[in-house]
């Protein structure tokens, strides 16, 4: 909800406006993940598929419901050249007191101490337009390195990111655009963190 | 004056969703001491409101001197334009960086960008402020402005209509110059009841049979029509495929939403759900009936660039489209497109009576219904 009161004020052209009260979080307590749009290649194998009409993507993050981390909708799969839009954007609480937990996560993930070597890890999952025929499959992985982040300080905007096969992780079958506003939080997390090894 | 925290009048407020420039972008409300507004208009990043009292009040990006200011500093806060304040202000029309109002005596003013002669002023220089179109005379009763990216559009209540501006692609429906600095009367021998502009095409209905034309750039089926009349996209053509008499049409930048007596159609391309068809339809060339609210009256349709927003007869709102920075008014902070019409919940105790998309923003006037005035809240 949109927490803290509003008040009224008002300017001399008759406009009342009301106003929150409360700060907005600062950038240092959040993160922003968002799923731009993918493509796949016209060679790769999932484009024949004829089993595979519509596609979403997911990502896992901690302790977020999955549901909240997963396109919301399935789209067509895309055709050769062509682009599908998600524009999937989810903005991820890291507060210091009440998200240690997440913060402490993003910290292994920077040290590259997670299951994916510091990588935020995306699966394109091909969705069944007959759900008790057939089940949700993993088409793809696309993998978004958290380091470079941290090293460049700045945000990624709408970074394209390989496709790879599951059984062939090798050879790309397209591309994952990806946006993520993290700069901020991660380099206040690292200070701390390292501050607290050492102290 | 209210003093119940936030608690929106029974006159209403305007809503404010996306890249306003308003409450540094977050969605907000506002509204009048003593008085409403009756005409909304959003260009792609300016904004312009008409009230009751015919007052003109404007906010938004200025770069071009869209806001008629004076100056070309952003303005975060609906500002009245005071020069116009001798003149009963009735329409308004946001283009990507212009400006157009008429008054009650049937002056036409413009402002702000003016490179393809979009200010209908006779020259191609960019204005600051609101100058007089002098083409215009108490004769031409106006009842309708629309701009596009850079056109202008006048529609008088006899059904006569006047464009200029850009005619790159032939959207004010010239066949051989690129564009025109003052007004010319596009005509295909009956009277006009209806005009929408879009970013780089247009579209209007006639009066007596409801027909819709379209004209101007013909990639992605955003004209409605099969592709051997596209060689003639310049002049305006007869979308003949709409079985129904049509009420309103409405161009965004790709995009095409027209409201008839029966049903709501879509055409031209979808990528990010701005057609409402679904998530298996990108692009159509081909009318389609959105199928999702035939149950609905729609009466009021808006076209953002890549957004769309439609009213219903009981002053409920659907959007769909690109959902990028809240312009859909679904949400807080967590953003998606949308491919089918989902319905505003911030407005279900609200009687939403006018609407308007702009490039990366919608505004929404809405009013309490009767004892349920309510503060506008989101899930987190
Ligand atoms: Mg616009
Ligand atoms: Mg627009």
């Amino acid at each position: 909800a949109s927490e803290g009161s509003e008040a009224q004020t008002t300017d001399s052209d008759d406009i009342v406006t009301p106003v929150f009260q409360n700060s907005p979080k600062a950038v240092s307590e959040k993160m922003c993940i968002e799923i731009v749009s993918l493509a796949f290649y016209p060679e790769a194998e999932v484009m024949s598929d004829e089993n595979i009409k519509q596609v979403y993507v997911e990502y896992r993050f901690y302790d977020v419901p999955l549901s909240e981390t997963e396109t919301p909708v399935s789209l067509r799969k895309p055709r050769p050249g062509e682009e599908i839009h998600f524009h999937f954007s989810k903005v991820i609480d890291l507060d210091p007191l009440e998200q240690q937990g997440r913060r402490q996560f993003l910290f292994t993930m920077l040290n590259g101490q997670d299951p994916e070597k510091g990588c935020l890890k995306f699966t394109v999952v091909s969705d069944p337009m007959d759900e008790e025929k057939n089940e949700c499959e993993e088409v793809g992985y696309a993998y978004l390195e958290l380091w470079q982040i941290l090293e460049s300080g700045r945000d990624i905007l709408e970074q394209e990111l390989d496709i790879v096969s599951p059984e062939d992780q090798a050879t790309p079958i397209g591309r994952l655009k990806v946006s993520l506003q993290a700069a901020a939080a991660l380099h206040a997390i690292y200070k701390e963190m390292t501050e607290d090894l050492f102290s | 004056m209210e003093d119940r925290k936030g608690l929106v009048p029974d006159s209403g407020a305007v809503f404010t969703f996306g890249k306003t420039k308003f409450a540094e972008n977050i969605p907000s409300k506002f509204w009048f001491k003593s008085d409403t507004p009756i005409c909304l208009s959003c260009g792609d990043e300016h904004s312009a409101i008409v009230t009751g009292n015919n007052k003109l009040y404007m906010f938004g990006s200025n770069n071009w001197g869209q806001l008629g200011l004076g100056s070309k500093a952003a303005v975060n806060k609906p500002t009245c334009i005071k020069a116009l304040k001798p003149e009963k202000v009735k329409f308004a029309a946001c283009g990507r960086t212009h400006t157009i109002i008429s008054t009650e005596g049937g002056n036409v003013y413009a402002t702000g960008g003016n490179n393809e002669g979009q200010l209908g002023l006779g020259d191609t220089d960019e204005r600051d402020t609101f100058h007089l179109i002098s083409f215009f005379t108490s004769q031409h009763k106006i009842k309708q402005l629309s701009a596009g990216s850079n056109t202008s559009a006048a529609l008088t209540e006899d059904g006569q209509l006047f464009m200029w501006g850009d005619n790159s692609e032939g959207q004010i429906g010239l066949k051989d110059v690129t564009n025109v600095c003052v007004p010319h009367q596009v005509t295909i021998g009956k009277p006009i009841s209806w005009i929408s502009c879009g970013y780089y095409h247009s579209a209007f209905v006639t009066i007596v049979d409801g027909e819709l034309y379209t004209f101007g750039e013909s990639e992605s089926g955003k004209l409605g029509l099969p592709s051997q009349l596209l060689t003639n996209h310049r002049i305006p053509q007869l979308v003949s495929s709409i079985p129904d008499k049509v009420i309103q049409v409405a161009c965004g930048g790709g995009h095409t939403l027209v409201l008839t007596e029966e049903s709501v159609y879509a055409f031209g391309l979808g990528q990010f759900g701005q057609l409402g068809l679904g998530t298996f339809i990108f692009e159509t060339s081909e009318p389609k009936v959105l199928e999702y609210v035939k149950g609905e009256k729609i009466i009021s349709i808006s076209c953002g660039e890549n957004h769309t927003a439609m009213i219903t007869d009981t002053g409920g709102i659907y959007t769909f489209g690109d959902g990028r920075h809240g312009k859909l008014g679904l949400g807080l902070e967590n953003f998606t497109n949308r491919f089918f019409p989902t319905p505003c919940s911030v407005f279900l105790k609200f009687m939403v009576q006018l609407v308007a998309c702009g490039g990366c923003h919608m505004l929404v006037f809405a009013t309490p219904q009767a004892g349920m005035a309510e503060e506008l809240e989101f899930e987190a």
